[in-house]
């Protein structure tokens, strides 16, 4: 059975690319515009995989990547942190997050900086889920 | 100063004693002679304040030794001692310029009398001569010191960087300094004295002056302004000048102005913000850089989605890529223009428009972005502005601006509570300057993102934003002679006012 991959990202474009890197891979796409969205369908849907982009209106990406590292029934979905901002850059929002809240969040699965080529994506979802 | 030596001039050599006796305890000092012609002697030799003389001696007598010292000091004070009722010898005396007489037999008051009132004319010759004198020396100071001032003053006039031009009260020209000739090119000798203020001046410049004339009776200096100056042999001049209107007892004697040559300073400005244009645009080179990255990979995204279409003939793919890479060329196409724009000088293009068509046109470019992300747009457009003579492409470009900004903030606004709306107002103010308004209800600024509102390179959005709007907008709206209001609260929402003086009103 194709497996399920939550697409959540505020750019319509980065949207269709994703959702059609996901189709010619023979996976099932869902997408979110925000992190609001993008909780109620991993809660709803329950996907096998996230795409998540970190800079959203309204800090989402951090907050929605946060919370399903936190929630001891989500945090085993794996996320694809997918951004147009440097890794170190996250994870020292990260860093200075967990200073700030306690606690610690676990680093990012796979991290890919925007732009990607198509391959590359399919690559890494393949490693992680199949 | 005392006048104390006193000559004593008789033959009769015991009255001489007696005299010289009484008055050496009056505290005189004494000389003596016993004829006229040792009298004259003596005269010479001891050079005394006073003299006094008999008359009748033989030899010289009194008249003949009055009439050598006289001859030799004329201010010289003689009293002569006459004998009682020689009228013709006391006229002949007086003739000879005797300051006194004393008659016969000589009484000590009476000699002591005439002393004092000979002591006292020669006190006030001399304090005449020593203000006389002194008033010589003054006159001689004041002149010299009068004398340098006008030079100096000349010289300060010569040698000022500032054209200076007086007139007098028949506007005719009598001060201009090589400076002013350099101004307006008329050689001095040309003007000074022979030109009025109507054949120096262009009639506009002229006309100032002449009404500040008429108008000002306190003599004040009005504050410095800013014209042009058209000179006669064609040269437009930008000019700070001041001027003076001179009164004497409240009537007008003339007025003397001063102009400041601003060609170089207008050119040194002018290369100023070039630079600094420049200098911001590079600046801004790392905010574009994520933003043109953004783009790319937006294009590259949309090609992709085109390939799969293509690949497999799906209409759907092909439409939704294809959307991407022409959404993402606009934004190329956006970028540059703002790019241009910011580092372009541009003047405003001022035409008859109606600034609520714009307004419309805008609010149509951004219904849909709003509507998708929850936003709704009012208005409120004033339709008693009507056509005015504005730059519509300025009005355009800075509300597009705005208004994405506004739509953005609610975009990025928490609380999700909110009815997000964004208010676009058109209005005249009090002061007759057109005023368009974007109001949002959206997660507003802090103190920080304010002060960097129109920083280049600065953007709260991001890779979002190319740091471009608000510059862009701010640069527009400068050479529109506009201003820029902002009002904002964290957490409540932004306001941005843009006031635009209107060229002129069409009435018809």
């Amino acid at each position: 059975m194709s497996k399920k991959v939550l697409v959540v990202d505020d750019d319509p474009d980065v949207r269709s690319f994703v959702v059609t890197v996901l189709e010619e891979n023979q996976y099932i796409p869902l997408v979110a515009q925000d992190g609001v969205e993008g909780l109620e369908m991993i809660e709803k849907e329950q996907p096998d995989l996230v795409i998540l982009d970190v800079l959203m209106p309204r800090g989402s990406g951090i907050r929605l990547y946060r919370k399903v590292k936190t929630d001891e029934e989500l945090k085993k979905i794996p996320i694809i942190m997918f951004t147009g901002i440097a890794l170190r850059s996250f994870l020292k929002s990260q860093k200075a997050l967990d200073e700030f809240k306690g606690g610690e969040v676990p680093k990012p699965d796979v991290y890919l900086e925007k732009p990607i080529e198509p391959d590359e994506l399919a690559l890494a979802i393949k490693k992680k889920i199949g | 100063m005392s006048a104390n030596k006193i000559l004593l001039v008789d033959d009769e050599e015991i009255i001489v004693k007696l005299l010289s006796m009484s008055l050496r305890s009056d505290g005189y000092e004494i000389v003596t002679a016993n004829s006229g012609e040792q009298g004259l002697e003596v005269f010479k030799a001891e050079d005394p304040d006073i003299v006094v003389t008999d008359i009748k001696m033989p030899g010289m007598d009194g008249l003949e030794l009055l009439k050598r010292i006289k001859e030799i000091d004329s201010e010289k004070e003689v009293i002569i001692v006459t004998g009682h009722g020689d009228i013709d010898s006391t006229i002949a005396a007086l003739q000879l310029g005797a300051s006194d007489f004393i008659n016969k037999p000589v009484r000590d008051e009476a000699l002591a009398i005439a002393l004092k009132r000979a002591k006292a004319k020669i006190s006030i010759r001399e304090k005449l001569e020593e203000y006389t004198e002194n008033l010589e020396s003054k006159v001689r100071e004041a002149t010299e010191e009068i004398r340098q001032k006008s030079n100096f003053q000349r010289l300060l006039i010569r040698s000022s960087n500032d054209a200076i031009v007086a007139f007098d009260h028949d506007w005719k020209v009598v001060v201009y300094n090589p400076e002013a000739a350099k101004m307006f090119g008329e050689a001095a000798k040309d003007v000074r004295n022979k030109m009025k203020i109507d054949d120096l001046y262009t009639p506009k410049i002229a006309q100032i002056f002449k009404k500040q004339a008429k108008e000002d009776k306190q003599q004040n200096t009005f504050p410095w302004k800013e014209n042009i100056i058209n000179t006669k042999d064609g040269r437009q001049i930008p000019v700070r000048y001041t001027s003076n209107v001179l009164h004497k007892k409240g009537d007008f004697v003339g007025t003397v102005s001063f102009f400041q040559d601003l060609t170089d300073i207008k050119r040194l400005e002018k290369e100023l913000v070039q630079s600094e244009r420049l200098a911001a645009v590079g600046q801004t080179v790392s905010g574009l850089a994520h933003y043109v990255k953004n783009i790319l990979i937006g294009l590259k995204g949309g090609s992709y989605v085109v390939d799969v279409g293509i690949r497999n003939n799906n209409t759907e793919k092909l439409i939704t890529g294809w959307e991407t890479i022409k959404n993402n060329i606009k934004r190329v196409g956006d970028l540059t223009q703002d790019l241009l724009t910011y580092s372009k000088q541009r003047e405003p293009e001022f035409e008859l428009c109606d600034p609520n068509d714009v307004a419309n046109d805008v609010i149509e470019l951004v219904i849909d972005t709003a509507k998708s992300n929850g936003v709704s747009i009012t208005k409120e457009l004033d339709p008693g502005i009507g056509e005015v003579v504005l730059d519509p492409q300025t009005i355009h470009r800075s509300l597009l601006n705005l208004i994405n900004n506004a739509i953005d903030a609610c975009i990025e606004d928490e609380d999700l509570s909110k009815e997000h709306e964004v208010m676009i107002k058109t209005y005249k103010d009090k002061n007759n300057m057109f005023c368009f308004e974007v109001k949002d209800n959206g997660c507003g600024m802090d103190e920080d993102i304010q002060k960097q509102l129109f920083d280049p390179m600065f953007s709260s959005k991001g890779g979002k934003g190319t740091g471009l709007g608000l510059l862009v907008t701010g640069k527009l709206i400068e050479e529109h002679k506009g201003i820029i209001e902002t009002e904002t609260s964290p957490g409540d929402g932004s306001t941005f006012r843009i006031k635009l003086p209107i060229e002129k009103v069409d009435n018809g």
